[in-house]
């Protein structure tokens, strides 16, 4: 019998434009919270480091043991900066327990404090439910209330009840840093006391949505929200996230978008009373801008065997490949992974921003039609959306049908699940699949373009 | 009524445990050694009762003046009229009393494939289970072949035949009269053979001709070829109760589509097990027309009208709970 081949192409694209919800189970995790929820489909190496869990879980505390011992220069910069550094913890209202912890700063001789949105979300999504306080190097603390909140690039301004002494400076124009640079980053991680530890600036990282500066330097839980200074005391950046996977890789929010937080704060006035349709509305302008952004340029197109397969790749969208070739499996399977390495945070069990898509080429010459029909199907069942069941979100939809275009037959899957229309979370679309079957080699097919419009 | 009369002790369900010939009347019962039939039973009075013939002719069973007394229907009386069906109750023991011509009812019908009974139907439900686990592991086994592999697939097979059917067969040792190992092989047998049968002829179909409620609803197909299956092994059992398991296994098969169907409503919001059809098959073996992209992107289109609506109507009511 001469040999049979076959060919599939499962072609997948998840653009979770707006909400995804976290999944349980992924090796980065964002450090809040006891539960660290981590967004839905590829895992985003950079996550906000956030507050302090209550317990810190194994593998994070031994970092601290990478702390650099304190340079006399470190020393002049903490003894300065002391007077103006702050914890920011939010409570629950009943019993006045704290849920997370972060840390803060008092901007110039005001009574703003700038942190990370992450930091005071619960606050801002649930008012109701969450207060925060701030606590000092001293151990004073007091209320805070909150001014505005900047969820895209992670920053919030908080109003405090004392004035600063003017030793953080939050420069007018953008600060010009050259790689390699001493950064000093100070906060309290892990709500063991407020700390300084000493780093290098390494370049603006243009792999998540929105600039990050990239810190080489030990970031820890807690410390987030807290500045990044020169060691002239300009702060050049807020302390927001690090990766998991690696050492000493820490990213910060640019001062710049603090600045332009500040005077939004300076004009407003009065602080909105719900921050959930702002919330909204800044997650909406994300999606516009993100899918945007995506679609400026028509999609790149690579190779697979006989079949052409469009990929978005860009310095936020990665692409990576993989093969089972050396497995011991009677079939090769190709893939072909695009994701965003970034998602915006929204809340602990929430988020979103984020966009991926996959192919896969499964060929083998050997195996009988019917038993790769078998592996085929095998392969073309994933149920990510279906699983669970979700109040925020509706309940999964489906499109399927055999499509032929001009050169290939097809099966093509949509699926769908949105969230509510309701407070702050109003996006769309939620996620969205679409899977090609084909067996000729032919042009993509235009419903991936079409899908995540 | 003539004798002589046969004493019958009784289980509870009906079935005769012991029975005893007496020849003469009276007849006398109870505990003792001096009774006509002993009654080997602690609650039973050394002398219970007695049964003689009435000036009618018609037999009836007095007690004694016993602590417990005879039980009749739940009821105790002293003096029972015992025609060839009165089942009484002395103690823990139910007796009946029949006469030599008591009239009985003719014999069942044997439709028992007396042929078709032992080693035959139980190779060829053996053979049955092993062609499906061999087949399955053949159509699921991607790696590159190992013999080992398949000779587990059918080892576990045919153990699952050996333990499903032994039990059955052991319950039919229990409450039939015969083990009939071999009738319950093949019901196995075939009720495996017409589950795959079902998976490949649904994929078939429904790939075929877009008819993706074959593999939606697939489960509840199983659910009736698994009561049916247990139909039969309850009918190898008891024959004379067919139409009472008929009922039986068809609730219970209700119960489980319900079941399924309301797991799948709350776990997923539908009704089906899958969301979408996930059966790729050789394109050669489409049957129907494909459509266009645009008709399916028009698809797409729809559905995002319905979710739009779904979604205001789930914020409406999340507002109105949350007021």
């Amino acid at each position: 019998m001469k040999p049979v081949f076959l060919a599939i192409l499962l072609s997948c694209l998840a653009a979770s434009a707006a909400t995804a919800l976290a999944a349980r189970d992924s090796a980065a995790g964002k450090a809040a919270g006891s539960a660290p929820p981590t967004p839905p489909l590829v895992v985003p190496p950079a996550t906000p480091p956030a507050t302090t869990p209550p317990a810190p879980g194994p593998g994070e505390t031994d970092e601290n043991a990478a702390l650099p011992p304190p340079s006399s220069a470190a020393q002049q910069l903490y003894s300065d900066a002391r007077a103006d550094l702050l914890q920011i913890r939010m409570l629950l209202k009943n019993g006045r327990s704290q849920s997370t912890v972060g840390s803060g700063f008092l901007v110039g001789t005001g009574n703003l404090v700038l942190t990370n949105y992450h930091v005071v979300s619960q606050m801002a999504l649930d008012p109701d439910v969450y207060t925060g306080e701030y606590v000092d190097t001293d151990g004073n603390s007091g209320p805070i209330e909150l001014m505005a909140v900047d969820v895209l690039h992670d920053l919030a301004v908080v109003r405090v009840n004392r004035g600063g002494s003017g030793f953080f400076k939050v420069p007018e124009r953008p600060v010009k840093l050259a790689q390699g640079q001493y950064l000093y980053s100070l906060g309290n991680p892990l709500d063991l006391g407020f700390a300084i530890s000493e780093g290098a600036y390494n370049g603006v990282v243009t792999r998540s949505f929105y600039d990050q500066l990239m810190f080489t330097g030990p970031i820890n839980s807690g410390m987030s929200g807290g500045p990044s200074v020169t060691a002239t005391g300009t702060v050049a950046g807020v302390n927001v996230s690090k990766r998991r996977d690696g050492e000493l890789v820490s990213f910060l929010v640019p001062v710049k978008y603090a600045q332009e937080l500040l005077r939004k704060v300076a004009l407003q006035g009065a602080p909105p009373k719900d921050f959930n349709p702002l919330i909204g509305q800044q997650l909406l302008a994300h999606q516009r801008t993100m899918i945007d952004r995506l679609l400026d340029e028509p999609l790149s197109i690579k190779t697979m065997g006989p079949y052409q397969v469009p990929v978005r790749e860009s310095g936020q969208v990665r692409c990576w490949g993989r093969s089972n070739v050396k497995a011991e499996a009677a079939f090769t399977a190709d893939a072909i992974s695009c994701a965003m390495e970034s998602a915006i945070y929204v809340s602990e069990s929430q988020q979103t921003g984020h966009v991926s898509m996959t192919h896969h080429y499964v060929r083998s010459p050997t195996l009988h039609p019917l038993r790769f029909a078998a592996l085929a199907s095998a392969m073309f069942k994933v149920d990510r959306l279906a699983s669970g069941r979700d109040t925020r979100l509706t309940k999964p939809s489906c499109t399927e049908q055999f499509v032929r275009t001009k050169t290939l037959p097809l099966r093509a899957v949509a699926r769908a699940r949105l969230p509510q229309v309701r407070r702050a979370v109003q996006l769309y679309p939620a996620e969205r699949q679409c899977r090609r079957r084909a067996d000729q080699p032919a042009k993509p097919a235009r419903c991936l373009r079409r899908l995540i419009r | 009524m003539n004798g002589p009369w046969f004493i019958e002790t009784l289980a509870r369900n009906g079935d005769v445990l012991h029975r005893h010939r007496v020849n003469t009347l009276p007849i006398r019962l109870g505990r003792g050694y001096d009774n006509d039939f002993i009654v080997d039973d602690d609650y039973a009075a050394p002398r219970h009762a007695v049964i003689e013939a009435d000036p009618d002719g018609k037999l009836v069973l007095r007690d004694l003046g016993t602590r417990n007394g005879v039980i009749h229907k739940g009821r105790r009386s002293s003096n029972i009229v015992l025609t060839g069906d009165t089942v009484v109750r002395m103690g823990h023991t139910s007796l009946r009393v029949r006469a030599a011509d008591f009239p009985m009812p003719p014999e069942l019908l044997d439709r028992t494939m007396h042929g078709w009974e032992g080693t035959l139907p139980g190779l060829a439900g053996v053979l049955l289970v092993g062609a499906v686990a061999l087949l399955t592991m053949w159509l699921t086994d991607t790696r590159s072949f190992q013999l080992n592999r398949y000779l587990q697939a059918l080892a576990f097979g045919l153990g699952a035949a050996l333990l499903w059917s032994g039990l059955w067969a052991f319950g039919n040792r229990l409450f039939g009269r015969h083990a009939r190992l071999g009738r319950h092989l093949f019901i196995f047998g075939c009720g495996v053979t017409a589950l795959a049968i079902y998976k490949f002829a649904s994929s078939a179909l429904g790939y075929a001709w877009s008819l993706e409620m074959f593999t939606r609803y697939a489960s509840h197909v199983a659910i009736t070829l698994v009561a049916g299956m247990v139909y039969f092994h309850l009918a190898t059992v008891k024959p004379q109760h067919r139409q009472r398991f008929g009922i039986v296994c068809a609730s219970l098969a209700l119960l489980g589509s319900g079941l399924v169907l309301v797991g799948n409503q709350q776990r997923h919001g539908r009704l089906g097990d899958e969301l979408y059809m996930s059966v790729l098959l050789p394109p050669a073996m489409r049957a129907s027309r494909d459509h266009s992209v645009d008709e399916f992107m028009s698809q797409v289109g729809a559905m995002k009208a319905e979710l739009d609506i779904e979604r205001a109507r789930k914020a409406r009511d999340g507002g109105e709970a949350d007021e």
